[in-house]
C-alpha cells in the first residue's frame, strides 16, 4: 500500500471541518513555518523536489525563487482551482472533501512569498466547492489562521475565492490572471513572467492547488524525507484521476515508482478493463498530452516497464512516448474508435480557442471539420495528411501552449494509428456501423485473459 | 430598470473589498454570475449595462467578458438548464446516449429551450467530473452517472418544483 501524504486523512469523518481537521494535526505546517525564515522555506521546498502538479512539471522552488521583490509593491500568491483540462478531476477531489489542506499550504506559501492577499481562482462550474472553500476560509479565520497578525507572528493574511466562469483558457497562468483581472481570458505574451509582472502588474506566484496542497505535508515530514518518496526527479507522491474505461476510476495517490500496467490492472487502482474488455490505448496525463496504443503505453521503446512518474511517461520523446501532464488518465478499451475521440477532443480545443493567435484559432476548427468528416466516412486519404499539416503549424505557433495543446493529441493520433483512419476512408459505409477494432494495437501481455 | 436587492448589493460591496483599490473590475466575472442568477438566469444588456455602472467601467468592458465565457447566457434561458457533457471521457462513457435521450425526451435540439419555458439543454465541454461519467451541470452541483432513469427522475424533480 503506497504511502499517502494527501489523502492519508481523507476518510476521516468531517475532515471537512476545521475542528476535526485540526485535531488530526492540521496547520501544524503553519505553525512551523511561522518560527522560519520565508528563504529557508524556499530551500525547503527545492530540496524536496516538488514539481508543479498543474501540468507542466516545474519545480516549485525554483519557481519561487524567482519572485521578484520590489519594495513597496505588494506580491499575490494565485492558487489555480480552474481544473480543465480533460480527464483531470482531481483538485476539485481535495478541495471538496478536505478544504483544509489547500487553505493551509496557502498560508505556509503565502508566508513565505510576502503574499498578504492570496485568491483561489476557481473554474466557474464548482459552485459548490467555492461554498466549500469559503466556509473553510471562514473557520481558519475564526481560529486565527487567516486575518491580521496571524497566530502572533506579525504577519497578515487574506484569502479569497474567485470563480472563474467556463474558459478552460483560464488555466493558462497568464489568462487566470487576465480572468482575475475581470477580462476576457487571452493569455499575455511572455516575457515579463508573472513573477515580475503579474496579477495588477505586481510579482505573482500561480500555483496548482495540489502544489500548494503537497507544501504541507513537506513541512510536515520534512524535504529530505519527502524527496526519498518516488524515484529519480519524480518525488513524493502525486494523484492521479482515472477515467475511461476501467473498473475503478477515481483519485489515486500513487508512488511514482508503480509502472502503468500494476496501475490499470491492479485492484488498488483502476481494477482493469470492465466486461473482459481489451485495452486498446491510453491518454496518462490528461487529453492534451500523446494517446500511446497499449503496446508502447504498459512497455518503453527500450523493453522496460513504463512506469508511473514524469521520465517514464516521456520516456521516448513524443516517438514512442507522452507526459505525465496534469495525471488526468484516461483509457480506452478495444470498441474506441480512436477517430471519433480525436473528433471530440479536436471539438472541445476549438471551443475552448481564445482566438488570438491565428494558428490556433483557424487551425482547431478546421481539424475538427476534418476528423468529423473522416468520421462520418467522408474523408479523402489526403485528408489525413492535411491534418498532420495544420498540426505542425499550430505547434510552437502560438502565445500560450493551447495551440501544443489542441495539435499533439491529433498528431499523436495519426502517428500511431494512422491506418484505423486510412480504414475509415477506405470503408466509408461500414465505418457509420462498425469499429475498427483492436487490431496490432494490443497490450500483448494483457490479449486474452 | 434593473436593481439589485439589497442583500446583493451589499454582496457586491463585499466583493469589491477583496481588491485594492480602484481594481474593483476584478468583481466583473463575480458580479456577473450573481447577476445571471439574480435576473432570470440570463444576461439581457440593460443588466450587462448596470453591471457596468456598478463597476464604473464602460459597457463594453462588460459585454466582451460575458460574450467570452460559456457560463454567461445572452440569450433566454428556461427555468431549469441542462449542461451535458459531450468531452472524450464522458463520450467514452455513453454522454451521446444521454444527450440524444433528453432530446427525444423534451423534444427539444441542442440549444433549445421546450415552448413552456421550463427546459433548455446545453451540451458543455469537460467539467472536471471524468471519473463519474456520463454527468450533467444541474444548477449548483453536478449529477453524475447518468442513465436514462436518472434523466427521467430528474425531469420529474424539476416538473415538482415547478407545482
Amino acid at each position: 500500500m503506497a504511502r499517502k501524504l494527501l489523502l492519508e486523512k481523507a476518510h476521516v469523518e468531517g475532515i471537512r471541518h476545521y475542528d476535526v481537521y485540526r485535531r488530526e494535526g492540521g496547520y501544524r505546517s503553519v505553525e512551523k513555518a511561522l518560527k522560519m525564515q520565508p528563504n529557508d522555506i524556499v530551500e525547503e521546498v527545492k530540496k524536496s523536489g516538488l514539481r508543479g502538479r498543474g501540468g507542466a512539471g516545474f519545480p516549485t522552488g525554483m519557481k519561487w525563487s524567482f519572485l521578484a521583490k520590489p519594495d513597496g509593491v505588494p506580491r499575490y500568491l494565485v492558487c489555480n482551482a480552474d481544473e480543465s483540462e480533460p480527464g483531470t478531476f482531481k483538485d476539485r477531489y481535495l478541495m471538496e472533501f478536505i478544504p483544509h489542506i489547500l487553505i493551509e499550504g496557502m498560508i505556509v506559501s503565502s508566508y513565505t512569498l510576502g503574499s498578504n492577499t492570496s485568491y483561489i481562482y476557481i473554474r466557474g462550474e464548482y459552485d459548490w466547492i467555492t461554498d466549500i472553500l469559503e466556509q473553510a476560509i471562514a473557520e481558519a479565520k475564526q481560529n486565527g489562521w487567516l486575518g491580521k497578525n496571524i497566530q502572533g507572528s506579525g504577519f497578515d493574511c487574506e484569502m479569497y475565492v474567485q470563480r472563474g466562469a467556463g474558459a478552460y483558457i483560464c488555466g493558462e497562468e497568464t489568462a487566470l490572471l487576465e480572468s482575475l483581472e475581470g477580462k476576457r481570458g487571452n493569455p499575455r505574451i511572455k516575457p515579463p513572467f508573472p513573477a515580475v509582472k503579474g496579477l495588477w502588474g505586481c510579482p505573482t506566484v500561480v500555483n496548482n492547488v495540489e502544489t500548494l496542497a503537497a507544501v504541507v505535508p513537506i513541512m510536515n515530514i520534512g524535504a529530505d524525507e519527502y524527496a526519498q518518496i518516488g524515484i529519480g526527479k519524480s518525488t513524493g507522491t502525486k494523484l492521479i484521476s482515472a477515467c475511461g474505461n476501467i473498473n475503478k476510476p477515481g483519485i489515486y495517490e500513487i508512488d511514482m515508482t508503480i509502472s502503468v500496467e500494476e496501475f490499470i490492472y491492479s485492484d488498488e487502482y483502476c481494477g482493469g478493463i470492465p466486461n473482459g474488455k481489451k485495452l486498446k490505448a491510453c491518454i496518462p496525463g490528461g487529453s492534451s498530452v500523446p494517446i500511446l496504443p497499449a503496446n508502447l503505453l504498459l512497455t518503453t521503446a527500450k523493453g522496460e516497464k513504463r512506469l508511473m512518474n514524469y521520465e517514464s511517461l516521456s520516456d521516448g520523446g513524443f516517438a514512442s512516448g507522452s507526459m505525465m501532464g496534469s495525471g488526468g488518465f484516461i483509457v480506452l478499451d478495444e470498441d474506441q474508435c480512436i477517430v471519433r475521440h480525436t473528433y471530440s477532443l479536436a471539438r472541445f480545443y476549438r471551443h475552448e480557442s481564445c482566438g488570438q493567435c491565428s494558428p490556433c484559432r483557424e487551425g482547431t476548427g478546421w481539424m475538427e471539420k476534418i476528423l468529423l468528416n473522416i468520421e462520418n466516412g467522408k474523408g479523402k486519404i489526403s485528408d489525413i495528411d492535411l491534418l498532420w499539416d495544420i498540426q505542425r503549424k499550430i505547434e510552437g505557433n502560438t502565445i500560450c501552449p493551447l495551440g501544443d495543446a489542441a495539435a499533439w493529441p491529433v498528431a499523436a493520433a495519426i502517428r500511431h494509428f494512422r491506418d484505423e483512419f486510412e480504414w475509415h476512408v477506405n470503408n466509408p459505409e461500414k465505418c457509420l456501423t462498425e469499429n475498427f477494432g483492436l487490431r496490432h494495437y494490443a497490450d500483448p501481455v494483457h490479449v486474452g485473459v | 430598470m434593473v436593481q439589485f436587492k439589497e442583500t446583493s448589493l451589499a454582496k457586491v460591496k463585499e466583493i469589491i473589498a477583496r481588491y485594492p483599490s480602484g481594481k474593483q473590475k476584478s468583481a466583473l466575472l463575480p458580479v456577473l454570475h450573481l447577476a445571471q442568477v439574480e435576473f432570470g438566469g440570463w444576461l439581457d444588456v440593460p443588466v450587462m449595462d448596470y453591471v457596468a455602472g456598478l463597476l464604473e467601467i464602460e459597457p463594453i468592458e462588460v459585454y466582451e467578458v460575458a460574450s467570452f465565457y460559456s457560463m454567461f447566457n445572452l440569450k433566454p434561458v428556461g427555468k431549469f438548464l441542462f449542461e451535458v457533457c459531450q468531452t472524450g471521457p464522458c463520450m467514452l462513457n455513453g454522454s451521446d446516449n444521454i444527450i440524444d435521450y433528453i432530446k427525444q425526451k423534451l423534444n427539444i435540439g441542442v440549444g433549445e429551450t421546450t415552448t413552456d419555458g421550463m427546459f433548455t439543454l446545453k451540451t458543455v465541454e469537460c467539467l472536471g467530473a471524468c471519473g463519474y461519467a456520463p454527468m450533467m451541470q444541474f444548477g449548483k452541483t453536478y449529477r453524475e452517472h447518468l442513465t436514462k432513469e436518472k434523466v427521467d427522475a430528474i425531469i420529474e424533480e424539476c416538473r415538482a418544483k415547478a407545482n
